[in-house]
């Protein structure tokens, strides 16, 4: 069975919502049927065939080929089986994706894995603000699974985030990880301002100290913490594009805070251990 | 049945049913390692008296740990569930997490669990922290040496427990040189525990007394000391000692390999270094439904 195959066509003049298209719902649907399923682009609504050309028959394993950086909602409320797109993605990727998998090879926009449940993302590439986060309206941000960025991430990420992790390769805008209330978020490169501002609990690991720490965090000191032999090691043997993560930690400068919200989350600095 | 002109007792050993759990011990070296993994399966050599059977499996590298750690399997047996639990909470309690740079892990996946770290959490006191990894849930417990990592919970199987074999020795020394032979060929099988001292037991046990107050004495139809006072002993003269190595394991493949392989290191010295005769303890095949037919296993 070769993986069913959606290939753009034409770029749509307005944004289209490609919810539609996950794995279980076009499971046991013929070429043509799927081909009928209607979108809607902007105030209108088009088929699917009426933007992508079709081909193979397995269900459970979709590839889209393209420029989407137009289309919204792509994996969103997935269950089970894979994603695979070659190209830009628009925004809400994988949001409130329960399980299975989403592979972009490209730029993702913003709200990628916005309250998500569980399963695995990984964006071969630059993510827009909010990774993570809850969409307007959603009293939580993501609750389970894991989300990889290559490249680089915008401002807050993990906005609000409850469980479930966050790897980024990259960056980090302002306010990663403020409002968190649980979960793990790491960033390999550099990280902006406010730094987990307002988090009740959870862990963002910096691997370099950002320039300002909100005043509400409290240094704990260097210390070894061995929960990061075991993330690392998990990470490690689970991913192998972040095997540059072996032999990192457990030496990290930690601060507890928020403190203005109960102070039972951590920043844990990887760079800061090793400066002095 | 002759093994090096050993004579293999056409009898059989009787186990029985039990519950298990896997224990990963990890630390900052081997040695810590082994401190805490002695420490937990210390005093457990018998489930009448010490409520729990445990030992030492074998030393992990860092490749086969969670955390990338030295580390030491450990295999602890009870006779149920919640007995099994009890226990294991106890010993990780009191004997990992106050060891210096101990963590402790499931060595098993089964859905089947006892409390782990979802207990010992609250040694906390409010400040541990939680992190679910792939679906599996751990405490981070603060504590004076800096952090006792743990497992949300242990997996439980179903398991054997009483394999076992008799040497029967010239001497206690004949009888260990044999002993330590059967015992360094057993730790090379996955899956089983030789809970006693040195894997050896000094004083085999039958079932009750003649004191009403004790369920169990010791067996005096194999004691050399005794061949002249009781009837039936099943000593023969030349014997001056019987050891006994009693095997654990998590099924019946592994206790019955364990087994064969301890018997045939066993009669190693033969005849002329004092090793007579191998046998196995049982109760007639009325209790334990695990029967090990010393002829059929070593075939």
């Amino acid at each position: 069975m070769k993986p069913l195959k959606f290939t753009l066509k034409e770029a749509p003049r307005q944004r289209v919502g490609l919810s539609a298209l996950i794995p279980d719902r076009l499971h046991g649907m013929r070429r043509t049927a799927i081909a009928r399923i209607k979108l809607q682009c902007g105030n209108h609504k088009v088929t699917v065939g009426d933007l992508f050309s079709i081909s193979g028959n397995d269900a459970q394993h979709l590839q889209l080929h393209g420029d989407l950086g137009k289309f919204d909602d792509i994996g969103m409320d997935m269950g089970s089986g894979s994603v695979t797109v070659r190209g830009r993605v628009g925004q809400r990727l994988g949001a409130a994706m329960r399980g299975g998998q989403i592979v972009v090879q490209g730029d993702a926009g913003d709200w990628l894995g916005a309250n998500m449940h569980g399963g695995l993302i990984e964006v071969h590439g630059n993510t827009g603000n909010q990774v993570g986060g809850a969409r307007p309206g959603e009293v939580h941000g993501m609750d389970g699974g894991t989300i990889l960025v290559t490249g680089n991430a915008g401002m807050r990420v993990g906005d609000r985030m409850r469980r479930g992790m966050i790897i980024l390769k990259g960056s980090a805008g302002d306010y990663c990880g403020a409002r968190m209330l649980a979960g793990t978020i790491l960033a390999c490169g550099t990280s902006g301002d406010f730094v987990g501002s307002g988090m009740k609990r959870g862990t963002v690991i910096l691997a370099r100290r950002p320039e300002r720490i909100t005043a509400t965090f409290n240094n704990c000191g260097v210390l070894k913490m061995q929960f990061l032999r075991l993330l690392f090691q998990h990470l490690t043997r689970t991913y192998p594009h972040l095997s540059e993560l072996r032999g990192r930690g457990p030496l990290c400068e930690r601060y507890c805070g928020d403190l203005a919200t109960g102070g039972k989350g951590e920043l844990m600095i990887l760079s800061a251990a090793y400066s002095d | 049945m002759k093994i090096n002109g050993v004579e293999i007792e056409n009898t059989f050993a009787e186990a029985f049913p039990m519950k298990a759990a896997r224990l990963i011990i990890t630390a900052i070296n081997h040695k810590w390692a082994h401190h805490a993994a002695n420490s937990l399966s210390g005093f457990a050599t018998s489930v009448i008296g010490c409520g729990c059977e445990a030992g030492i499996e074998r030393e992990l590298d860092t490749r086969h740990t969670p955390d990338g750690r030295p580390g030491i399997s450990v295999l602890i047996f009870s006779t149920s569930t919640k007995q099994l639990a009890e226990q294991v909470l106890k010993r990780v309690g009191q004997s990992v997490m106050t060891t210096v740079t101990a963590a402790c892990y499931s060595g098993l996946r089964t859905p089947d669990r006892i409390p782990l770290g979802k207990s010992l959490r609250f040694f906390g006191d409010g400040h541990q922290i939680s992190k679910l990894l792939d679906g599996t849930r751990y405490w981070r417990v603060p504590v004076m040496h800096g952090e006792f990592m743990c497992e949300e919970s242990a997996s439980v199987v179903k398991a054997v427990g009483g394999g076992n074999f008799l040497i029967f020795a010239k001497s206690s020394g004949h009888g260990l040189s044999a002993c330590e032979k059967a015992i360094k060929a057993i730790k090379k099988i996955p899956g089983v525990v030789t809970p006693f001292p040195g894997g050896v037991v000094g004083s085999g046990s039958k079932v009750g007394s003649k004191y009403k107050f004790l369920s169990a004495s010791t067996n005096h139809l194999y004691c050399p000391t005794l061949k002249g006072k009781v009837k039936n002993s099943v000593l023969s003269a030349d014997v001056g000692s019987v050891l006994e190595v009693v095997i654990d394991g998590l099924d019946e493949r592994s206790v019955g390999e364990a087994m064969r392989v301890g018997i045939r290191a066993a009669c190693v010295p033969g005849p002329r270094r004092g090793i007579y005769r191998i046998g196995a303890g049982n109760y007639g095949g009325k209790l334990g439904p695990y029967h090990f037919h010393l002829h059929k296993i070593l075939k």
